[in-house]
């Protein structure tokens, strides 16, 4: 988590700096933009967060391990397929939720076609891709897509064992 | 959207809420609430730096300059720009749609077109900060790692496999 917080705030204290030699506002722009989208998503942000909590303190891991442990092999990264294409919103909400799936001790393999799943092929965004790009776009593109998960899932499983 | 993923949410926490009453009481209740708030508390600094990079992004990266790169080439060329485009290009769907939807009206080949939403998908570096902050480095690294081929590799493949058929994928275009 230290490591994540310094390149983080690296990151951002590099990109600051980049935006301000631009002389042109944008890094007052940029980290007011951050904090407008920060305050948006807090309500979701809280509701996440509630919802971690919640399944911290049911502890399913006997549930967890089952369906999507290291040794649920193939049927836990098929599974993860089809819970990440139903999981909703965005980043900030579905990334705790898988988070705290990873805690109860779902497997690397299960984890990664969870995020891939859900990142490619999440139903709440096709809904918006069907109506900018038409059927025809979208068949094509999930069709391609439904291996992606499937793919990197596999490929952790059998280097990592899990 | 978002009131309705919201409400979801709400009724998701609720039901979650409710089967921590009937497993241990209000007791539970409040120690659900309790954790959830500590990890929240947990990730305040990943959070903020993560939302001010996000913001960064934003501003720096317009419209105009991923759309004039998305133009620009064809081919190999135009997958490898497209993926470029599709991972600094910030903001959600319906951000990324509106453009990919012009795009394809204006005759930008089908493989540029799925190489820019995969690339946005899973490359995307304005998300990658909070995907760290929330899941860690190393489950972070493991996860772009496995995905990193993904999207010049379907975008190849939807060229080779329906880029013939382009014309009539715009014409099943709403818009």
């Amino acid at each position: 988590m230290i490591v994540a917080t310094i390149t983080l705030i690296a990151l951002a204290a590099a990109l600051w700096l980049y935006a301000w030699r631009r002389n042109d506002g944008s890094h007052r722009r940029g980290l007011q933009q951050g904090w407008q989208t920060l305050r948006r998503t807090m309500p979701l942000l809280l509701v996440a967060f509630a919802i971690v909590g919640y399944i911290n303190v049911l502890s399913p891991q006997e549930l967890v391990q089952a369906w999507l442990g290291p040794k649920s092999g193939w049927t836990g990264i098929l599974l993860a397929e089809g819970v990440g294409l139903l999981l909703p919103g965005g980043p900030y909400v579905v990334f705790p939720l898988i988070a705290v799936l990873y805690q109860s001790g779902a497997g690397l393999g299960p984890t990664v076609t969870l995020v891939t799943s859900w990142a490619t092929l999440a139903l709440i965004s096709v809904s918006f891709e069907l109506s900018f790009m038409g059927w025809r776009f979208s068949a094509v593109r999930w069709g391609l897509g439904v291996l992606a998960p499937l793919t990197a899932g596999g490929v952790v499983h059998l280097l990592f064992g899990g | 959207m978002r009131d309705r993923t919201t409400l979801f949410l709400i009724g998701v926490a609720l039901a979650l809420a409710g089967l921590a009453w009937w497993q241990g009481g209000p007791a539970l209740v409040v120690a659900g609430l309790v954790d959830g708030g500590k990890t929240l508390l947990g990730v305040v600094p990943l959070l903020v730096a993560a939302f001010a990079i996000a913001g960064l992004i934003q501003t720096l990266v317009t419209r105009d300059l991923v759309t004039r790169w998305l133009g620009a080439g064809t081919g190999w060329r135009g997958i490898a720009l497209a993926c470029l485009g599709g991972a600094l290009i910030p903001g959600g769907p319906y951000v990324y749609y509106p453009i990919t939807a012009a795009l394809l009206q204006a005759g930008a080949g089908l493989g540029v077109l799925v190489a820019f939403v995969t690339a946005k998908n899973l490359w995307s570096l304005s998300r990658l900060p909070l995907e760290m902050a929330i899941l860690g480095p190393r489950l972070t690294l493991i996860r772009f790692g496995a995905t990193l081929l993904l999207p010049p590799l379907l975008g190849l493949l939807a060229e080779l496999l329906f880029g013939r058929f382009s014309e009539r994928i715009r014409e099943a275009m709403p818009i």
